[in-house]
């Protein structure tokens, strides 16, 4: 079946880590057109947006510790400092993030060599380092206080010369995030082997491809809308001026039309990445595989049609209905993945290795997150908990509990690839409870004060919520540190780590069929990709791992 | 630039060749392109529609609406110079290196007389034109595009100088990805022109 030709033979396991070296650390602080080493850099630059990203939310838990402002000097300290906490957490943490891993391993399952351009790749990286130094400059020369979604009149009138810096800087990472997306729906559609027919694509290239159309159709709009939002701010045009004959609501649509997508983009490779994890470590081919992917396209293109559900507070009544069928229309696509996922563990052999645990995490809140969405396309409730906790704690179910419960996912199951070493499972179990109970316990909590009326994006709230704001301040600390459980497991298991074998998780898509790391050129000759991207528990699947193992070594930490 | 002079690799079965590889990746490439950033000028003209319904009637009561006469005549000269690009690649495809060079040479001129026009337009607009919405979205989209002909007539020019001397065989794909950024900006014109000069 495999003709998986690498001169490495069965030898011992020191032979197989010498055979690769590990690329240099200097190497990831220089410009390179390996996809490998830019997926690496991209994973590392966010992961540092993310630590800073989330010292300002340990920020804003202790402010919000007790009612009173005390922390923070002033109401507009406080503004700007959730402002770039969510611009950090979006721009510059989970967009780049999923680069990362995409950039990393949607070559490696292709079987292809580099991705399709293989310059502008690292461009588009190193575009993101600049960005993110003018976005924080801003934030410490005079901070933008608008949030992230930066409406007009308070981005225009009111937020300092940091809102001006804010949108050149998201502008760049826009740029780069289409320059990305183009090379990932080229790699995608023309790099493949000529045997992998795009219903033997891994879900993750499926979830990549819809975002990246995603990105490159939506991202112009965001360029737009920052070209407008500048030229009011630095050029005296009126565009978001009623007195100029402008209109506040032009802002809210072309930027929803560009950020509502956006979540999608954010999401949607985390969708990917519970797939492969979830059919790998319970050892069954994914439930529904044809539906999951059409379901990523079906997510992508229902999207666009839904951002006015951001604005039903400002928008014409009368769109209103409208725009809350399609909101609820798209649960529908969603839905499909979530049962896909239970049925493909359904009756699994499941290892309970801390990716799979963290997959299962996002399983359990982005069904919360979920369904708390369709609560708030119901148009009633939304207009009952607008601008509250409730939407606070939904998208942070979505964007946390999804996301970067995925990211954790994919962390702990692609690090054997990108490093050669297995991380430390035991670490790895500690850190996924103290994130899954530090998460839940942060943001459960906070449905039941927004549905009690306190408002998000204030310093200052009613005593009686004083209770409620000290418990999730405190689960939020708790959440914090958990970062540095995984922070440790990454650098100790780095460099002491058990070695991990060309295929630890005994996988069949082909980023396993190489060893771990990937030499330069990724295979040694072209890879021979398995009928079935995730046909476990048959016959021809044992004989193509066997296969695999005789290739590169049999070698099997995890067992 | 990539130089497209060294000998294709002999296919293997089944996959292309590197080169053959390479073309339609920049194919491809090219057209995702370009379906993607021409949303950025949909965008523009979204603005300009949505800014419409702020006043009862367009152009704004007391303003004179824009002439097209020198618009459209520009408008000409530009999908003139998009033609001209392309009989150049497809001078250059067959050899005939003087071909290229003089349609190009054409196709820049009327590019460079294009643009000139729309510098016209874009400082004449009237004071009273300006006080509303109908003068500033107009030198917003005309300025937007402005910004991206100057990029890529700065190509053609870059393109056209090396293919003059003779520097690229007849495959290559930087006389072919020049010409289709410029018929971008030909089809983004068009988009802004219909818009800007005959919806009322």
């Amino acid at each position: 079946m495999a003709t998986i030709a690498v001169p490495l033979g069965a030898e011992a396991e020191e032979q197989v880590a010498d055979a690769v070296k590990r690329p240099a650390l200097s190497e990831y602080l220089r410009w390179s057109v390996d996809h490998k080493i830019i997926g690496v850099q991209y994973g590392i630059a966010s992961f540092i947006f993310f630590i800073v990203g989330g010292a300002m939310a340990m920020l804003i838990r202790l402010e919000l510790w007790s009612p009173d402002l005390d922390l923070m000097v002033s109401g507009a300290a406080y503004n700007s400092l959730f402002t770039i906490h969510g611009t950090i957490m979006i721009f510059l943490f989970i967009i780049p993030m999923w680069a990362a891993f995409g950039n990393f391993v949607v070559p490696l399952q292709l079987g292809a060599k580099d991705m399709a351009f293989p310059w502008l790749n690292a461009f588009a990286f190193w575009l993101i380092p600049p960005a993110a130094i003018v976005v924080l400059l801003g934030y410490f020369v005079s901070p933008a206080e608008a949030g992230w979604t930066s409406y007009p009149p308070l981005s225009t009138l009111f937020s300092g010369d940091g809102q001006t810096l804010w949108a050149l800087g998201a502008h760049l990472l826009g740029i780069s995030s289409i320059m990305g997306s183009i090379n990932f729906i080229v790699t995608i559609f023309n790099m493949r082997p000529p045997e992998m027919t795009v219903w033997r694509m891994p879900l993750l290239c499926w979830a990549v491809l819809a975002t990246s159309i995603i990105a490159v159709m939506a991202t112009p709009f965001l360029a737009g809308a920052l070209t407008l939002l500048l030229l009011d701010r630095v050029a005296g045009t009126t565009f978001f001026d009623a007195a100029g004959g402008g209109d506040v609501l032009l802002w809210q649509n072309i930027f929803w039309f560009y950020s509502h997508p956006a979540v999608y983009i954010m999401v949607l490779p985390g969708m990917g990445v519970l797939s492969e994890v979830l059919a790998i470590h319970s050892r069954k081919p994914v439930f529904g595989y044809r539906m999951v992917g059409l379901s990523s396209m079906g997510i992508a293109f229902v999207g666009f049609t839904v951002w006015a559900h951001h604005m039903f507070t400002s928008l014409q009544p009368e769109l209103r209905i409208p725009f809350m069928i399609t909101t609820m229309i798209i649960a529908v696509p969603t839905g499909i993945k979530m049962f896909s996922w239970l049925g493909t563990i359904w009756g699994g052999k499941i290892r309970f290795t801390s990716a799979m645990l963290f997959a299962l995490g996002f399983l359990s809140l982005f069904v919360i997150g979920g369904i708390t969405g369709v609560m708030l396309a119901a148009l009633p409730f939304d207009i009952h908990v607008h601008d509250t906790y409730f939407v606070v704690s939904h998208f942070h179910f979505v964007l946390f509990g999804g996301s970067v419960f995925a990211i954790y996912a994919a962390l702990y199951h692609w690090f054997p690839k990108i490093t050669g070493r297995m991380m430390n499972e035991r670490l790895g179990v500690i850190h996924f409870v103290f994130t899954y109970l530090g998460f839940l316990f942060t943001f459960f909590p906070m449905h039941i004060v927004g549905m009690l009326g306190m408002p998000r994006r204030v310093a200052v709230y009613d005593a009686r919520f004083t209770d409620w704001n000290q418990f999730i301040s405190f689960s939020a600390f708790v959440l914090g540190f958990s970062t540095f459980i995984v922070i440790y497991n990454i650098i100790r298991s780095y460099y002491r780590g058990p070695i991990a074998g060309a295929n630890p998780w005994r996988a069949l898509t082909l980023e396993w069929q190489t060893t771990s790391p990937p030499p330069p050129t990724n295979f040694v000759d072209d890879p021979i990709p398995f009928e079935e991207p995730y046909g476990y528990g048959t016959a021809a699947s044992a004989a193509y791992l066997e296969a695999v193992d005789e290739a590169f070594g049999r070698d099997d930490p995890s067992q | 630039m990539t130089s497209y002079a060294e000998p294709r690799e002999k296919p293997k079965l089944g996959r292309p060749s590197e080169a053959d590889l390479r073309l339609k990746n920049n194919r491809l490439g090219m057209t995702i392109f370009q379906l993607s950033w021409i949303m950025a000028f949909v965008a523009m003209i979204i603005v300009n529609w949505q800014l419409r319904f702020s006043y009862s009637e367009w152009p704004p009561a007391g303003v004179a609406p824009f002439d097209p006469l020198l618009p459209s005549s520009a408008t000409l000269a530009l999908l003139l110079s998009a033609f001209l690009v392309r009989r150049g690649v497809e001078a250059q495809r067959s050899g005939h290196l003087i071909g290229f060079t003089m349609c190009w040479r054409g196709a820049m001129a009327l590019g460079v007389a294009f643009m000139a026009v729309i510098i016209y337009e874009f400082v004449n607009v009237s004071a009273a034109a300006m006080a509303t919405q109908y003068g500033i979205t107009m030198r917003l989209m005309t300025g937007f595009h402005f910004v991206h002909a100057l990029a890529i007539v700065a190509v053609l020019l870059h393109v056209y100088r090396k293919g003059s001397r003779g520097h690229y065989s007849s495959d290559s794909w930087a006389l072919e990805g020049a010409a289709k950024l410029w018929y971008f900006v030909t089809l983004a014109w068009m988009l802004f022109y219909v818009v800007l000069y005959w919806i009322r």
